[in-house]
């Protein structure tokens, strides 16, 4: 398994490519070393013929003929004769000297080097010339030592290029097997993972190596989708509770309708409230599925340059006659021309929730104030209002689906609002702050500035959505 | 009234949904085709003279916005009120990219879907631009951005102005909620809140505080609706 793995992997391929390469280039190295100490070798035993030529030349010149064949007759019975090869022949090639019974036929012309086999097999390296008396000297060496020198290190080299070679087959094999073990590693854990669930992890080995580092960002990875699905679940319990309770009360009075039919003059009331109740349930669906859709929008999709001054201004003035009826004061404060980039529709909606929940919570005779300013980190609108506030411990919790305080579990609203505000923060690179307006609460959107960010986007999981500019 | 001005195509594939626009629109005094697929809505767009067709986003075989985006092509210009079941600004710009003129998300009240029909029916039927428009003894000039009710000046925000401007011509239909907050404030989105309700109570005093009759009456459940007695 593993090894058929490692057959087909692709280290194995790669390592066999500079396998090939290491022995080619091996090769190369030794076929010069080869060549080099070759004719090396050659040169030498051309030397020493050379020398010997010269010093029987130097007899021929001191004493003629005679003197020759007597250095020729010496040296062939001397000792080492049996390497060295003479012949002393006169005109018609009969010879007069030496321990060759006759003159090569492969040998012509006046003089010259070469390879000569001979009778008795063996081949020597030969040099001859032509005396001034027309006689012509042979004097060549055996080239069995030479032969054998060539023989060994053709052999040495032979040895080493295969072992070599095995080397790197050996290296590259485990190479591959170390990195397909790692990969089969994380291969069985996510085979795990889709099997059982979300709970498994990809072992970490330790070494802090680039295999770590995938294991540990796949891990990462793994850890965020089940934040995500947990959340997801929690949000699908949270909606069949909110969307149940209202649905089994339409359901129960439409059923004792059914049962005991009331008097005709009341069917407009029970038709009417059962209308009103499923009014409610579809709005928590829809600002559930727009919160959803936000979240998983690409950011920048459709953003615009959007003057965050005149928005407060426009949402405050929306909210005003609210703020009236629920006496409360509400003004825009801070800067003008403040802007931000980014989708006006959602950063009115969000303002808008914001708005909507300070002039709530914000206590009868309170105070709302919405104040747009330019911040070392961005444009930044902040929503104060005087009422109670919410406690320290609370303020991450109620950007959470669903959530709502203790104390206004019972008054109008689906908690979704600042889930909303959230969502639109995420899609801008904005940070929603909560904090004490002493009293009351301070919530602060801080957008980033003017360019908007796309280093940190957020997880995206669809495809990006069109956002282009509503048609009026 | 020319008879085609009366006379909607409705292509929806649901029966049931069909059934109860085709009742509806009858209700409102409407002649209605039905059409359960894209075929049929391209052949019946092309050879009919409709006022407005309604379009259901999801079809069998040809999609919605296929439709009349091919209608258009062909140079039908007929008004199209795109109903989705998707809902979200996506699908309605590119329901309104493709020709569409209006959108309505599903689940839909039926007095909204009746409003925007007839909003297009009148947009169909566009008079010159005017400059004054009077509904009962209530007077508005568009030029000065003035409101006056029996020569009585009211003093109004320039929000208040547009609000009232969209009343007016609108004047006798229901305008719901969302098809305010997309007019006068250029909003596509639900705000969840009383708050339209509100901004338009206090205009409402402004506006009838002291006089004959109310002009804005607030329609239960679907919006609001501008009308002088008589």
């Amino acid at each position: 398994m593993l090894l058929d793995k490692t057959l087909r992997s692709s280290t194995l391929k790669l390592a066999a490519i500079y396998i090939a390469v290491v022995c080619a280039a091996i090769l190369l190295l030794f076929a010069y070393v080869y060549e080099t100490s070759i004719s090396f070798a050659r040169t030498a035993v051309e030397r020493d013929i050379a020398a010997e030529q010269a010093w029987l030349a130097a007899g021929y010149a001191r004493g003629g003929a005679p003197l020759l064949a007597r250095r020729i007759a010496h040296r062939s019975d001397g000792a080492g004769s049996g390497e060295w090869s003479y012949l002393l022949v006169d005109r018609s090639l009969a010879p007069l000297a030496g321990n060759l019974r006759a003159w090569p036929n492969a040998l012509s012309g006046t003089g010259g080097w070469s390879d000569l086999p001979l009778p008795s097999g063996a081949r020597i390296r030969a040099v001859y010339q032509i005396l001034p008396d027309g006689d012509r000297l042979l004097v060549g060496r055996s080239l069995g030592d030479l032969e054998h020198f060539d023989r060994s290190i053709a052999f040495a080299l032979g040895w080493a290029v295969g072992l070599l070679a095995l080397l790197a087959v050996a290296a590259g094999v485990s190479t591959s097997r170390r990195s397909v073990s790692r990969i089969e590693a994380i291969n069985t854990a996510s085979r795990e993972i889709m099997r059982t669930g979300l709970g498994k992890r990809i072992p970490l080995r330790g070494t802090g190596d680039e295999w770590d580092e995938l294991a540990g960002n796949l891990n990462a990875m793994l850890a965020r989708i089940e934040e995500l699905v947990e959340a997801n679940r929690q949000v699908s319990d949270n909606l069949a509770h909110d969307l149940r309770t209202p649905l089994t009360r339409v359901r129960g009075r439409l059923e004792k309708a059914y049962h005991c039919p009331p008097a005709i003059a009341e069917y407009p009331a029970v038709i009417g409230q059962a209308i009103a109740e499923l009014d409610g349930v579809l709005k928590t669906f829809s600002s559930l599925l727009r919160i959803s859709r936000i979240e998983v929008q690409d950011r920048g999709e459709g953003f615009r340059a959007v003057d965050l001054s005149a928005l407060a201004r426009e949402v405050v003035e929306l909210f005003e006659p609210a703020a009236e009826e629920a006496g409360v004061r509400l003004h825009a404060a801070g800067a003008d021309g403040i802007r931000a980039v980014g989708d006006r529709d959602l950063l009115f909606d969000a303002l808008s929730n914001l708005v909507d929940n300070a002039i709530h919570h914000g206590g009868p005779d309170g105070e709302v104030t919405v104040a747009v300013a330019e911040e070392r980190t961005g444009p930044a609108v902040t929503v104060a209002d005087t009422g109670p506030g919410i406690p320290a411990e609370e303020r991450r919790n109620v950007l959470k689906r669903f959530y709502r305080l203790e104390r206004s579990r019972n008054s109008p609203g689906n908690g979704l609002g600042l889930s909303l505000v959230a969502a639109v923060a995420g899609l801008h690179g904005a940070r929603i702050e909560m904090s004490d307006n002493a009293p009351g609460l301070k919530a602060t959107l801080r957008l980033p500035p003017s360019a908007p960010a796309s280093g940190e986007a957020q997880p995206s999981l669809a495809a990006g959505k069109l956002r282009p500019r509503p048609v009026a | 009234m020319t008879g085609a001005a009366r006379r909607i195509l409705v292509i929806e594939d649901d029966r049931e949904t069909a059934g109860q626009l085709a009742d509806c629109l009858r209700g409102g005094g409407y002649a209605v085709d039905l059409a359960g697929d894209g075929t049929a809505a391209l052949s019946l767009a092309e050879a009919g003279d409709y006022a407005v067709m309604t379009v259901d986003r999801m079809l069998p075989g040809i999609d919605g916005i296929a439709v009349i985006r091919r209608l258009r092509e062909r140079g039908v210009a007929t008004p199209a009120l795109i109903i989705s079941a998707l809902g979200e600004i996506d699908d309605r710009v590119r329901g309104l990219r493709a020709g569409g003129d209006d959108y309505l998300v599903k689940p839909f009240a039926f007095a909204e879907m009746l409003a925007r029909v007839e909003a297009l029916t009148r947009r169909s039927a566009v008079v010159a631009k005017e400059t004054l428009l009077r509904v009962g003894d209530l007077e508005l000039d568009l030029l000065a951005r003035t409101a006056r009710r029996r020569g009585r000046r009211i003093e109004l925000l320039p929000r208040e102005f547009r609000l009232l401007e969209y009343l007016v011509r609108n004047a006798g239909e229901v305008v719901s909620r969302a098809m305010l907050l997309q007019h006068v404030w250029d909003l596509h989105f639900d705000p969840m809140t009383n708050v339209i309700d509100v901004y338009v109570g206090r205009l409402r005093r402004k506006l009838d505080h002291g006089q004959a009759y109310p002009l804005i009456h607030t329609i239960r459940g679907v919006g609001f609706c501008l009308c002088a007695p008589g």
